[in-house]
This record gives C-alpha cells, sequence and structure tokens, in this order.
C-alpha cells in the first residue's frame, strides 16, 4: 500500500484539526504553567486572624497616624488610622512601607563594638553597659547628645542623663523647627512653640516651606487641604507655593510662585511692607513697618526674584482671607535663616493668626526643655570638636549627623575628637560606622514611646507608639536601658521605666494614660500667651542685606518617598522614584533649558556641582520647573552606609552645604548656597 | 470588537490631578498590600513592577510658565479591553460583575501579548522570582498570591477586598451586590493623603464616582481608542485634560471637547 500526495494532506489536515479540537495540548499547557510556577522557593500565604491596632508613625517625620494590620501577630502592613487627627486614615508614603522595616537588612542586630582595627565585634548587653558605664564615669570632658528624633520624650531621659554629668550639650539634627524656635524663643521674647492651623486656613502662603510634603505633620496639613478642595469644584482655599523648585507642594498649589532659594526673608518682608500699607497693624512691630517698607515689590524682585505682580496678588490674597497663613521654612527643611522665620511671625501677627502652643512639659528631673534643645546650634558644636571643645563621650540618637550634617563641618573627622562615641540606632548608618560603639534600638512597632506636639500642627498634641510586635533583634529600649545605667552610675533620674517616663508625660500633657496607651490620640485646645512678643528689626535688617544673588544657587529637595538621614532609602520606597531622579547609581540634578544652555551642558550630561564645602556628581535633567539660575538636588541619596537598596545610589547633596553665620542672629545657615556646575 | 459586556456594577475611580502632588503613598501602599516584590535597581522601569505609578506632566512650557501635575495610573479596567481577546491562555478575562479585568496567575505562561496590547502599559512581567530581603517575606499579605518569574501582573483593584466585602456582606445576611461606597475600598484610595482618588461603582447614584465621573472637569486616556476605561481623571487645567488623550508630542488633536460620563468618546 502505497502513501500519496492525498493521504499525506488528509494527514497533516487530521492532524491539525484533532490537534485544535483535543483537549489534550491546552491541558497540558494549563498544567504546565500550573506547576511551572510551584516552586519551594516561592512564599506561599499565611492565613490567620487579622486585628488593626493602632499606633503612631516614629519613622516618618509626619508621624502619621496607622492602624497596623497584623495576621495572627504577623504585622503585615500599617493603614492611615481614621480616629487620629494625624491621619485621618490616610497615611504618608514612609509610614507606609514601616512595617517591611522591620526586616530591613541595614538593622543592627545586636550590639557592637569597634576594636583596634577598625572592624566590629559583637558583644553583650553586659559588656555594652559596662563599656559605655566606664567611659561614662570617667568621663571628665564632658557629655554630648545629638538627637534625630525631635519630639520624643527620649530626648528628656538623654538631656538628664548629661546633666548628671554637668552637661547641657544636648542637640538635635537640623530640621524645620530650630529656625523657628530660635526665632521666636530666643529673639522675639516669646514662649511655646508656634502653631499652624491648617484646617481652618483658607489662604496658605507657604514660602519655601514644602508643607504638603515633607514640612511638618504632612498627613495632617493634607487633610486639611483636601478637606477645603471638593473634587470637581472649585477650591474653597487658595494655596501659594514660592520656591525655586515645583515641589509637590507646587503641583498641590494652585499658585507657584518663582522665589530665590534663602530669599525667605525678604519675599517675607515684601509681604508684610504691603499688608501695612493696606493698613494692618500689630503690637510689638515698632521699627519693623520702617525695615518692610524698604522691601518694595521692586525690590523684593531684585532680591528674591519673585514678580511685583506675582508679590501684590498674594499681598490682596492674605489680606482679603478670612483665616490666612504664612509659612516660612528652608528648602530641604534645614539651615533656614532665623531672620525669615521671625519676619513669617510677623506676617501672621500682622494677619492676626499668629498663635503658639506650649511646649511638652518636661518630666524628667533636669531634662531639658525642647524648645532649649531646639535653640542649640548642632552645626557650631560639631564643628567646634576640632577646635578643642570636643565632649569625651557623644551620644547619638535615632540620628545620622556622619552623613547628614553640612560637608563644611567634615563630620566625620571632628568624631575622631571624640574619644568615645556612642550610637543609639535600628540601622547601621554612616553615623554607627563612625562610632566605637552601636546600640541597637528596637524598631518603632517594637517599643513604646512617643509623640508630643509634633512642630507645624496647630494644637498641642499627644500619641503614644505601641509596641506591637515581639522584637525581632537582640535590641533593648534604650529608655529603659539609660534609666537603669543612670541609676547604676549615681545619677538616679528617678524613674525605673521609660513607660513610666511616658505615663507622667502623659499626665503633663492633660492626656489620661490608658487612653493614649491604647492608641487615643490627646488633643488640647491650651495655647501659650504671646503677649509682650515683639520683633528685633536690627536682626532682621543686618540678615535681610546679606541676601546676595548667586550665578547659580542650589535648592536641596526633600520627599518622604525618598526616607530619611536614619533609615536609608526603604526598599518598598524604591519604585516611587522616577527615572529622572535616580539614573540606577547617578543622581539627577535638575535645571531648566535656560540655565542649562548657560551652562553649556544637556540632558543626561554627566556634571560635577561644588561648593565651598564640597563636590557632588550628578547627571543633568531638564526641567522646566527649576527657576532660572537655580539646580535642585535632591536630598537622602549617596549613602555609604546601610543596605544594596540605599548604599551607592548617587550623590549626598548635604556635601554642598557650607554653614555661614547670619548677621543679626548668629544661627547657623546654608540656604541658598552659591554652587558651580561644570561638565565632568 | 467583540461585542461589549454590560454589568449591573462597574467598579471605578476618579482621579483628581489637581489634588495629587505625586507623593508616592498610593504606589507603596499598592506594593504591600499585593506583595509586589521589591528591586534593588527600581528606576530601571522595565523591570521593576509598578501595579500603580505616578507619572509627571508637564504642561511642556518653558520657565516660569512651566507647570507640572501628576497622574497616578493603576489598571484601567477597560470596558473593551485589548488585553482579553489576545489572551491564548483565558488568564484574563472581562466576565465577573463589576467589571474588573481578571488576572489569573496560575494559568499565565508570559507570551506578553497582553502587555504588547495594553496601551496604557498596566500590565507587568516579572523578569525574576520575587525576593525580598530576609524575613521581609513575613509581612506579605495573606490576600494575594505571590507571582513567580514568567508571569505577567497587574493592578486588580484590589479584587481581594471586593471578595471580603461581600463575604462580609453576607455573614451579615446584606445583599453583597449592594455594598456602601467605603465598604470596598482599594488601598491606593484608602492611603492617599490628598483624598485625590475616589472609588466606588459607576453605576451607583449613592457612590461619589457616580457624579464625579460626570464631571465637566472628567476625561479619560486616549479615549478615542474606544478602550472605555474604568479609571476617570479630574482636572481643572485644561493642558491636563488635553494630555490624556494625547499620545504624541506632535499628534493634532483637534479642539478641546469636553468628556465625562459613560459611553462617551
Amino acid at each position: 500500500m502505497g502513501i500519496d500526495r492525498r493521504d499525506v494532506i488528509k494527514f497533516i489536515v487530521g492532524g491539525a484539526v484533532g490537534s485544535t479540537l483535543t483537549p489534550i495540548p491546552w491541558k497540558l499547557t494549563d498544567d504546565i504553567s500550573i506547576w511551572t510556577q510551584n516552586w519551594p522557593w516561592i512564599p506561599t500565604n499565611i492565613g490567620g486572624k487579622n486585628e488593626y491596632t493602632p499606633t503612631v508613625s516614629k519613622l516618618c517625620p509626619s508621624n502619621s497616624g496607622m492602624l497596623l494590620r497584623t495576621v495572627s501577630g504577623r504585622p503585615v502592613r500599617p493603614q492611615g488610622d481614621p480616629d487620629s487627627p494625624l491621619s485621618g486614615g490616610k497615611i504618608s508614603s514612609l509610614a507606609a512601607a514601616e512595617a517591611q522595616m522591620l526586616y530591613s537588612p541595614s538593622r543592627v542586630r545586636r550590639p557592637l563594638r569597634k576594636t583596634s582595627d577598625g572592624t566590629y565585634k559583637a558583644v553583650s548587653w553586659a559588656e555594652a553597659e559596662a563599656i559605655l558605664s566606664e567611659k561614662l564615669g570617667n568621663a571628665t570632658g564632658g557629655v554630648g547628645v545629638i538627637s534625630g528624633d525631635e519630639n520624643g520624650s527620649m530626648n528628656e531621659v538623654l538631656s538628664a542623663l548629661a546633666a548628671g554629668f554637668g552637661s547641657d550639650d544636648c542637640h538635635f539634627m537640623p530640621g524645620s523647627a530650630q529656625a523657628e524656635a530660635v526665632a521666636y524663643n530666643q529673639l522675639m521674647g516669646g514662649e511655646g512653640q508656634p502653631a499652624y492651623d491648617f484646617e481652618k486656613a483658607d489662604y496658605v502662603l507657604a514660602i519655601g516651606a514644602d508643607v504638603l510634603e515633607s514640612w511638618g505633620p504632612v498627613v495632617a496639613t493634607r487633610r486639611a487641604y483636601a478637606d477645603m478642595r471638593p473634587h470637581g469644584e472649585d477650591p474653597k482655599s487658595t494655596w501659594v507655593y514660592a520656591g525655586a523648585f515645583q515641589t509637590n507642594t507646587a503641583a498641590g498649589a494652585d499658585r507657584f510662585v518663582a522665589m530665590r532659594p534663602g530669599a525667605q526673608v525678604a519675599l517675607a518682608l515684601g509681604v508684610a511692607n504691603l499688608l501695612i500699607k493696606e493698613g494692618a497693624s500689630a503690637t510689638g512691630l515698632s521699627g519693623f513697618a520702617s525695615l518692610a517698607a524698604q522691601y518694595t515689590p521692586e525690590k523684593v524682585a531684585e532680591v528674591a526674584g519673585v514678580s511685583p505682580d506675582a508679590l501684590q496678588e498674594i499681598a490682596k490674597g492674605l489680606a482679603s482671607a478670612q483665616k490666612p497663613l504664612v509659612v516660612v521654612g528652608a528648602e530641604g527643611n534645614e539651615g533656614g535663616s532665623t531672620a525669615a522665620a521671625i519676619a513669617g511671625i510677623a506676617c501672621n501677627m500682622l494677619l492676626g493668626s499668629f498663635k503658639a502652643v506650649p511646649y511638652p512639659r518636661t518630666v524628667v528631673q533636669g531634662a531639658m526643655g525642647r524648645g532649649d534643645m531646639l535653640a542649640k546650634d548642632v552645626a557650631s558644636y560639631v564643628a567646634g570638636f576640632k577646635g578643642g571643645k570636643a565632649p569625651e563621650v557623644l551620644i547619638t540618637y535615632q540620628a545620622n549627623p556622619v552623613y547628614a550634617l553640612p560637608g563644611s563641618i567634615k563630620t566625620k573627622e571632628a568624631f575622631e575628637n571624640v574619644s568615645f562615641k556612642v550610637c543609639f540606632t535600628t540601622y547601621l548608618s554612616e553615623t554607627a560606622l563612625a562610632s566605637d560603639l552601636i546600640l541597637p534600638v528596637p524598631h518603632s512597632l517594637e517599643m513604646v514611646d512617643d509623640v508630643a506636639t509634633p512642630y507645624g500642627y496647630g494644637k498641642a498634641l499627644y500619641a503614644v507608639a505601641r509596641p506591637l510586635v515581639p522584637t525581632l533583634v537582640d535590641a533593648k529600649h534604650p529608655g529603659d536601658f539609660l534609666l537603669g545605667l543612670g541609676a547604676k552610675l549615681g545619677k538616679d533620674l528617678g524613674f525605673a521605666s521609660y513607660q513610666k517616663v511616658l505615663e507622667a508625660k502623659a499626665r503633663a500633657m492633660g492626656a489620661n494614660w490608658a487612653d493614649v496607651s491604647r492608641g487615643t490620640v490627646y488633643v488640647s485646645d491650651s495655647q501659650a500667651s504671646t503677649y509682650g512678643v515683639r520683633v528685633d528689626a536690627d536682626a532682621v535688617a543686618k540678615a535681610a542685606a546679606v541676601v546676595e544673588v548667586a550665578d547659580l544657587t542650589l535648592c536641596p529637595v526633600m520627599k518622604l518617598n525618598f526616607g530619611t538621614a536614619n533609615c536609608g532609602i526603604p526598599p518598598f520606597n524604591l519604585n516611587t522614584i522616577r527615572g529622572d531622579e535616580l539614573d540606577s547609581d547617578y543622581l539627577y540634578a535638575h535645571l531648566n533649558a535656560s540655565t542649562a544652555k548657560s551652562k553649556g551642558v544637556a540632558q543626561g550630561d554627566v556634571v560635577r556641582i561644588s561648593s565651598a564645602a564640597g563636590t557632588v556628581m550628578a547627571k543633568v535633567n531638564i526641567f522646566e520647573g527649576v527657576m532660572d539660575g537655580v539646580v535642585a538636588i535632591p536630598k537622602n541619596f549617596g549613602h555609604t552606609a546601610f543596605d544594596e537598596f540605599t548604599r551607592g545610589k548617587g550623590d549626598n547633596v548635604s556635601a554642598l552645604f557650607a554653614v555661614a553665620s547670619e548677621p543679626g542672629t548668629q544661627a547657623s545657615v546654608w540656604t541658598g548656597q552659591a554652587v558651580e556646575l561644570k561638565r565632568a | 470588537m467583540a461585542s461589549k459586556k454590560e454589568f449591573d456594577i462597574v467598579w471605578g475611580m476618579v482621579i483628581d490631578l489637581d489634588k495629587c502632588t505625586g507623593c508616592g503613598a498610593c504606589m507603596v501602599a499598592c506594593q504591600a498590600e499585593n506583595n509586589v516584590p521589591v528591586t534593588k535597581d527600581a528606576t530601571n522601569k522595565l523591570r521593576s513592577l509598578t501595579w500603580l505609578l505616578v507619572y509627571e506632566l508637564s504642561n511642556g512650557k518653558p520657565f516660569p510658565d512651566h507647570d507640572v501635575a501628576y497622574l497616578p495610573r493603576p489598571c484601567q479596567q477597560c470596558g473593551n479591553p485589548a488585553c482579553v481577546p489576545v489572551c491564548p491562555a483565558t488568564v484574563t478575562k472581562k466576565d465577573e460583575e463589576g467589571g474588573i479585568v481578571s488576572q489569573v496567575y496560575p494559568r499565565c505562561f508570559g507570551c506578553r501579548y497582553c502587555m504588547a496590547s495594553c496601551p496604557y502599559h498596566v500590565r507587568y512581567f516579572n523578569w525574576f522570582d520575587p525576593v525580598w530581603p530576609e524575613g521581609m517575606e513575613k509581612t506579605l499579605s495573606p490576600d494575594v498570591s505571590v507571582r513567580p518569574r514568567g508571569v505577567v501582573e497587574k493592578c486588580t483593584f484590589c479584587h481581594h477586598r471586593w471578595m471580603h466585602a461581600k463575604d462580609k456582606a453576607r455573614v451579615e445576611g446584606r445583599d453583597p451586590y449592594a455594598l456602601e461606597q467605603m465598604e470596598y475600598q482599594t488601598a491606593c484610595t484608602e492611603a492617599c493623603p490628598n483624598g485625590a482618588i475616589h472609588f466606588g461603582d459607576l453605576k451607583n447614584p449613592e457612590h461619589t464616582v457616580h457624579e464625579l465621573s460626570k464631571s465637566k472637569y472628567a476625561f479619560r486616556l486616549l479615549e478615542r481608542l474606544g478602550m472605555d476605561p474604568q479609571i476617570y481623571y479630574l482636572s481643572r487645567r485644561e493642558w491636563v485634560r488635553r494630555l490624556g488623550d494625547n499620545y504624541l508630542d506632535d499628534e493634532k488633536t483637534g479642539d478641546f471637547k469636553v468628556v465625562g460620563g459613560h459611553g462617551h468618546g
């Protein structure tokens, strides 16, 4: 029997029809796809009982109120807490990653001591305590403290312990609150913390303050912003952002007004001038009106680059608003002008919208108040280490000065003048790796802590962060550890445990411990008296006189999704960083096309940006939301410590910061930094 | 094009681009809620997975006339999805009440036809097995399965949350298909501190998205393609609305027409 052509065709057609009709290949494909996905290394779902427990974020500077979802005790993720005034059911990009940071590869897992060859050796807590006891016991040369937690009661334990050794060298890392604290408490005769009532504001002028992204308790601020802006309707409030870069706040604002970095004082004086001309007045401003009068729209245009029309429009808007608010802040939330803070407060006084809330009362005997700590100048303090003013023992607490202090201080070198450095930290930061003893602090979801009246919030407030999961590493609560250590060294601070400190703190705030320890946020209407507050016009005049226009000025940009100096870039936040912000390991510096052309650079060019303090390398991104003559560079990149998600990504903009003393106020400032940019 | 399947419930979003400031909270919330793995070099957007991606928009004008907006882009859950007819393995379908385009991972063998066909680039391919830093896998949600290498994934409108909401209604003796708006919300909607994202049933007059989608400021992306997306955007800025339907820089879109509501083009 032969096979002819017809048979072959029949076979092929039959095979094709058969293959199409039979379920076998489809079943096989289905099975293959299922079984090729069934690998032991692919995590499987672990079910269990769901619970949602309220707490407050200590990882995110916004102090978001959160509900931590746990599944049979296993932390899954935080969500916003609808009952928290710091959240309103919403959450920041950083706090949203807080549970995952429990398992950050850069967590410090046990106490570590630096050996003579520079490597680190694990030690027990008993050994660590003995080492620190010996160093503190012999510390005739003083004890210094640098804290990275601005609103927790740990600062009381740290400063009271330092006071036991005769020291008041307790400092915060640079932040938004400092310029205003020096301005209000030291130079204006005010008591308490300036407060900002965004909830009722119908006209907000943010002068350099990135109020919708990184300034203050931003989730609460953004809730206030959202509530006044119903979808699809005309907004019931007007927000104006004045700055050199179209930040996230500029994106949400009704009006972006270009203003040179570091020119906040000139714009605030210009606004005050027009308000006074419109008839506004306030007690305590003698001499201020004649200073403000010098800042005509033309003068403000010359110094700050703000158009006269925009200034007139702002003044008119503020004057006609029912609840206007002026917020002054520095680019990147640090190194801001104290004189600008004074001028901002004066604007609010003229508008009748200035108010202050009491600083949280201290409960640990000998502790420094927040206002006193904020008034301390950490930049000058650390710079002084090289001039023979180094403490014998330096305690850093959840702070990363080696990475984050201005480049001109050369902090790493300054630290070498300190005999013994102990670093309390959750993550292995640059500062930890420059310390002699590294003591792991539990993650914020593992330990009890608190948030007392965060800077930028409109009311006195108290919230407790609760230990919701067991501590995953060999960490001890720093409060309990230091209270016990103090007692052993004869410096009893009067509390047996940190929780007792917080219980006393809750009472001092007027809160009920039983409530706040269950996650309820206490809010008080108490206000600090503003009687007798006055403006030192001479100091402001001297500071304002030195605001200069540079050929190229630096504008640092802080965004919460970039993480913080203390925690690096959380792995879950890397996805949120755009391709024109970070290119693998190159940071982008943003320039507009006109500035780029004048510098002879184009999109993607690698450039070297330098100042009197240092140099950073970056690629050029042409972005028209940057003012002429300005280069905007994101913060929190260029780490040399932490983990693979943070380390080696871009360069550190802090290297460019050169500290100067502001005439009139003598405060350390580093905004409006002149820089040079050249193709690398 | 196959005839469009109609549903009694059409889950949809209205995202107010005038309120979005590009913070990324929605992206992180989405990633944590849906067990999206982390990547060391996440700035490489061709290799990283972002079910929800926030784009930066520019009005294209030089300083000082420049304006910026941010556009969160989840799966558009199209009424006429381009991904469904090209899927050879019936991984992706639009056949369930609610109108959410499904993605059944165990069926997917990674041909990526759906990725090629989606005009919104909402679909992502797992080039690598998902790896979390040691121990971080313990934070995985039990609600969503982890996808291995070779599988395409995308936003599901947090479909598991709808299933939970329906289950809860059933247990309470209520109609699972008559949910109040807040009973089922996606993780991104819940997280957004600016309240820029609204989520609900576009067909239910009691859900805010019903009216918002008809706003004179509402528009949809690439409307002319006829995909009938269930994501609406709001902006009072005309340049933002124009950009939503302008795929190429030099493409002439003609006179701008206000769009909004169902079935318009």
